[in-house]
């Protein structure tokens, strides 16, 4: 204890100088008692229904799809050689359904 | 009440069966120390009743929020502490008054009080503590007249001991000070 606390204490005193009204304290808890509220329910934590776990999930499919087709696209357009396939022309032919005859004729009249 | 019974206190008030008959017992058991606690700080008995049945209010509406990692005794002082603070600082809104004239005030209301038994050094005492800004005030209340430990302050009001024991001496010297300009 410091000097001045000593010097408070003899001073002052601690006594309490306040007083409550005659049987304060015996109606207290019956006056409290009676101004409760019914206690409310507690808020049930309502879980997230199936379906709105699917409406998120295909939320977030559609989000990495289309993230990967963009950069899929982009990687296509990039300019890169492109190797030739022997068969190309063979190939080409067949879709067309041009035989070589034909491919002849086309290529004389340019 | 001893540690085992506000244990039990504890579980009773989580049981919707048996919350409202332990409540009551949490009333009867809390109301009178924490009375003193407020009354200390708001110094009216009106207000101090006042004050007394928004803790318990409050401690009701908001019971399924005490985490039983406090003490119940601390959760109530301090929803008590709050409550006395905000009551104060409402006060204080209201009347703005000078600190000299505010000091007088007090000093004469207390005295003219029905409810104050005490003398004239009492009644300056308490214009004294009234004049600490209000968390100083209630530290000094706490620690000089309930001897509360420091680390049960700390529990109460979030202040690392250090800062109350400051706060405490502080107020002190400053309380030690008005009564020397006195004498």
């Amino acid at each position: 204890m410091t000097n001045e606390e000593k010097y408070l204490r003899e001073r002052v005193g601690q006594e309490n100088p306040f007083r409550t009204p005659e049987g304060y304290f015996d109606q207290f808890t019956a006056n409290i008692m009676a101004q409760l509220p019914d206690k409310a329910p507690v808020a049930k934590k309502v879980a997230m229904p199936l379906r709105h776990w699917f409406y998120a999930a295909a939320c977030v499919a559609a989000l990495v799809v289309t993230a990967f087709s963009f950069h899929f696209h982009a990687a296509s357009n990039a300019p890169q050689q492109v190797a030739v396939s022997e068969n190309y022309i063979d190939e080409a032919a067949d879709y067309a359904m041009l035989d070589n005859s034909d491919i002849y004729q086309l290529l004389a009249e340019e | 009440m001893t540690k085992s019974d506000e244990q039990l206190l504890t579980q009773q008030l989580t049981d919707p069966k048996s919350q409202r008959t332990a409540f009551e017992r949490l009333v009867r058991e809390y109301s009178e120390p924490l009375y003193w606690q407020v009354r200390r700080m708001v110094l009216d008995h009106e207000d101090a009743n006042d004050v007394l049945q928004n803790v318990f209010l409050k401690a009701w509406a908001h019971l399924d929020d005490f985490h039983h990692d406090a003490k119940l005794s601390t959760w109530l002082y301090r929803i008590a502490v709050n409550e006395s603070l905000d009551f104060l600082r409402r006060q204080k809104n209201q009347i703005v008054v000078s600190a000299d004239d505010g000091s007088q005030n007090i000093s004469q209301t207390l005295m003219a009080d029905r409810y104050f038994d005490g003398d004239d050094t009492q009644a300056l005492l308490q214009e004294a503590i009234a004049q600490l800004p209000e968390v100083q005030r209630t530290v000094f209340n706490l620690r000089y007249f309930d001897e509360m430990k420091y680390s049960d302050i700390s529990q109460l009001l979030h202040t690392s001991e250090g800062a109350l024991k400051a706060s405490y001496h502080i107020a002190v010297k400053k309380i030690s000070e008005f009564f020397k300009a006195r004498d």
